[in-house]
């Protein structure tokens, strides 16, 4: 009975909610042989699959890329100061780059609470960091660990919210209380978030509208979702009621900000994986006004209409939002950030900055840099900003930038994730730059 | 260290909660790498060969692999109870010493009663669920993915069930994918399979 509905899966399988998909799990579930069975949780039914779609297509092989590559390590211990790539970053003309803070492995997310304190989110390594300024030199230290991937935070009315996989908390009053950490309070229930742990490392963010946009990845690299479920960006109220769907068909965007004039969410997302070296490639999209909710493609449509190999309907593209600019194969863009400070020349207001984690599924190494997104109307150039990280001929890199925060200053932090440290960038004579 | 020396070479049926303790103690007090590794090997084996039953074999292990497993152990995103005291105190210059000197050793395979005839069904589970993708042609593990091959068979049946069913699923995510959905006679097959490679 599993068999042969999976077997007519391309063809017969609308969603995940469809006739044909057995969702009752019973022990029969554990004798299915097939590489891949039907079964999918119910939402909110706790059934037994977790952390990942079945109904995976993935299919490396036909490919043709190599079948060695594999996700990079993020060392757990981090280079000594000294030991940083600092001297291979290349920016342009005027900007200078410098250490702003070492020895925190994993660096990845940044958000900065109302007296100051940097606090960052890792993934594997579990922990989150506060940073603080001990007579201009920043000090990392440990203030929650063993979480299970707790990718991204959020800092509003003195409260520090900590997003790991599908379980949110709330720390009230953390910048008075960083020595020892008040209890947390549990949100986890009321942002109901689904228990497939794949894609699900969260980004989230509070947007203009005081609400609490949040990330529910595709768990899968390409599978058919259940729209309702996965491949989503969401908004909540801060304490995860009133749920809201305001995009769909995403499979995996972990950065988005706001567009200081239009207000408009633009976000990135990461193309698939096992569909060539040339992509499909990464999207920044816009959720233009008025069309909240709608869908961005996946897993159909990918990149400006590249219908994919491996999952099929017909009208692959229709009522798809095409994206605002690609950004590379395999390459990555995770964090985006648009500027408005003031220390930057007149030219880079509003521009976005995408830090660009670099390639794995790709055999020449692409990204590990930061870009800029030239924005005019509902498209975007990307151009260079930040490189050096790669070595092209050696096909080699010294770090992964992973997100970008905006000083009060005008300067830019950009994390590096294998190196436990966040640069400084800043522009202008050193008396402007130490402002 | 008297009761230590007494007892690390003991074998393990002598008792767990002793070892643990003395473990505790010399891990705690800040002993030399040395004393650490023949800790180490009351359960892991003297040369990195596992002897205990659900107890992985270290020998022949990526060093990045031990490393990355003993921090995720000592922050505690990795549960392991009976590890849990023993990391406690490690210091990085102490993960950096055990996983080089564990990847330096010779991998061999345990006394376990081995099945032969589950051999070929494994080979084939290796093949669908593209397992050299990752852990590399000949399954010796690369940078933060182990070595499967040679590793004890009792380890591997809880290591892919607990992936499965997910209390290890959250500290690297990549596991997800290759087990979702395996049946606990494919792991029986494939963990037979490996141990013999």
């Amino acid at each position: 009975m599993l068999g042969r509905s999976e077997r007519r899966g391309g063809r017969g399988l609308p969603h995940q909610g469809g006739a044909h998909v057995h969702f009752n799990v019973g022990p029969g579930w554990f004798n299915c042989r097939r590489k891949f069975c039907i079964s999918d949780r119910r939402p909110g039914s706790g059934a037994a699959q977790p952390g990942f779609s079945p109904l995976d297509k993935t299919k490396p092989a036909e490919s043709k890329q190599d079948g060695n590559l594999k996700p990079h390590p993020t060392p757990p211990i981090a280079p000594s100061a000294d030991k940083l790539p600092i001297d291979k970053i290349k920016l342009p003309s005027g900007f200078k780059a410098e250490v702003w803070s070492s020895g925190h492995p994993g660096a990845r997310t940044m958000v900065m609470g109302d007296k100051g304190t940097m606090f960052m989110g890792t993934r594997t390594i579990g922990r989150v960091y506060a940073i603080t300024d001990k007579g201009g030199k920043r000090e990392p230290k440990v203030i929650i660990q063993g979480m299970t991937q707790p990718n991204r935070l959020a800092f509003k009315d003195g409260s520090l919210y900590v997003f790991a996989i599908n379980k949110v908390f709330r720390y009230d009053k953390i910048e008075d209380n960083l020595d020892k950490l008040p209890e947390p309070v549990e949100l986890t229930k009321a942002y109901d978030l689904p228990d497939t742990i794949h894609h699900n490392w969260k980004y989230v963010d509070f947007g203009p509208d005081g609400k609490m946009y949040v990330q529910v990845g595709s768990n899968c690299n390409i599978c058919e979702t259940n729209p309702g479920i996965h491949g989503q960006i969401r908004r909540y109220n801060a304490d995860g009621t009133g749920m809201e769907i305001v995009a769909r068909g995403v499979r995996n965007t972990v950065g988005f900000d706001w567009h200081p004039v239009t207000k408009e969410l633009w976000f990135t997302d990461k193309g698939r994986d096992w569909a060539g070296n040339a992509g499909p490639e990464d999207e920044l999209n816009r959720i233009p006004k008025n069309m909240e909710g709608a869908s961005f493609g996946f897993p159909y449509c990918h990149a400006m209409g590249i219908p994919d190999p491996d999952v099929k309907r017909p009208n692959p593209c229709a009522g798809v939002i095409m994206p605002a600019a690609l950004t590379g194969p395999h390459a990555a863009g995770l964090g985006i950030k648009f500027y408005t400070g003031s220390m930057f020349p007149k030219s880079y207001q509003n521009v976005a900055f995408i830090a660009r984690h670099g390639s794995w599924n790709r055999e020449q190494k692409y990204g590990y840099d930061v870009v800029m997104a030239k924005i005019s109307g509902g498209k975007a150039t990307i151009m260079p900003f930040m490189t050096g990280l790669l070595n092209n001929e050696k096909n080699e890199f010294y770090g992964r930038p992973s997100y970008v925060f905006q000083m009060k200053d005008g300067s830019l932090l950009v994390s590096d994730e294998t190196s436990g440290a966040v640069y400084r960038i800043t522009y202008g004579d050193a008396k402007t730059a130490a402002r | 260290m008297t009761f230590l020396r007494l007892k690390w070479w003991q074998p393990p049926a002598f008792g767990l909660a002793a070892i643990l303790l003395s473990a505790t103690a010399v891990f705690a007090q800040g002993g030399t790498l040395a004393e650490k590794i023949q800790l180490c090997g009351t359960c892991h084996g003297e040369d990195g060969n596992s002897k205990t039953e659900k107890t992985p074999s270290l020998a022949g292990q990526p060093a990045f692999y031990i490393l990355n497993q003993l921090f995720l152990m000592r922050e505690g995103v990795r549960k392991v109870e009976p590890m849990a005291a023993i990391v406690k105190d490690l210091k990085d210059s102490d993960l950096d010493g055990l996983s080089k000197h564990y990847s330096a050793l010779a991998p061999k395979r345990s006394d376990e009663k081995y099945d032969r005839s589950l051999s070929p069904r494994g080979l084939a589970v290796v093949a669908e669920r593209r397992c050299g993708s990752c852990h590399l042609p000949g399954l010796v593990g690369q940078q933060q993915i182990p070595r499967i091959a040679k590793q004890r068979i009792d380890y591997l049946i809880q290591t892919l069930k607990s992936f499965r069913d997910n209390p290890r699923g959250g500290a690297d995510t990549a596991m997800s994918a290759p087990v979702a959905g395996m049946s606990d006679d494919d792991i029986q097959a494939l963990a037979h399979y490996l141990w013999s490679r």
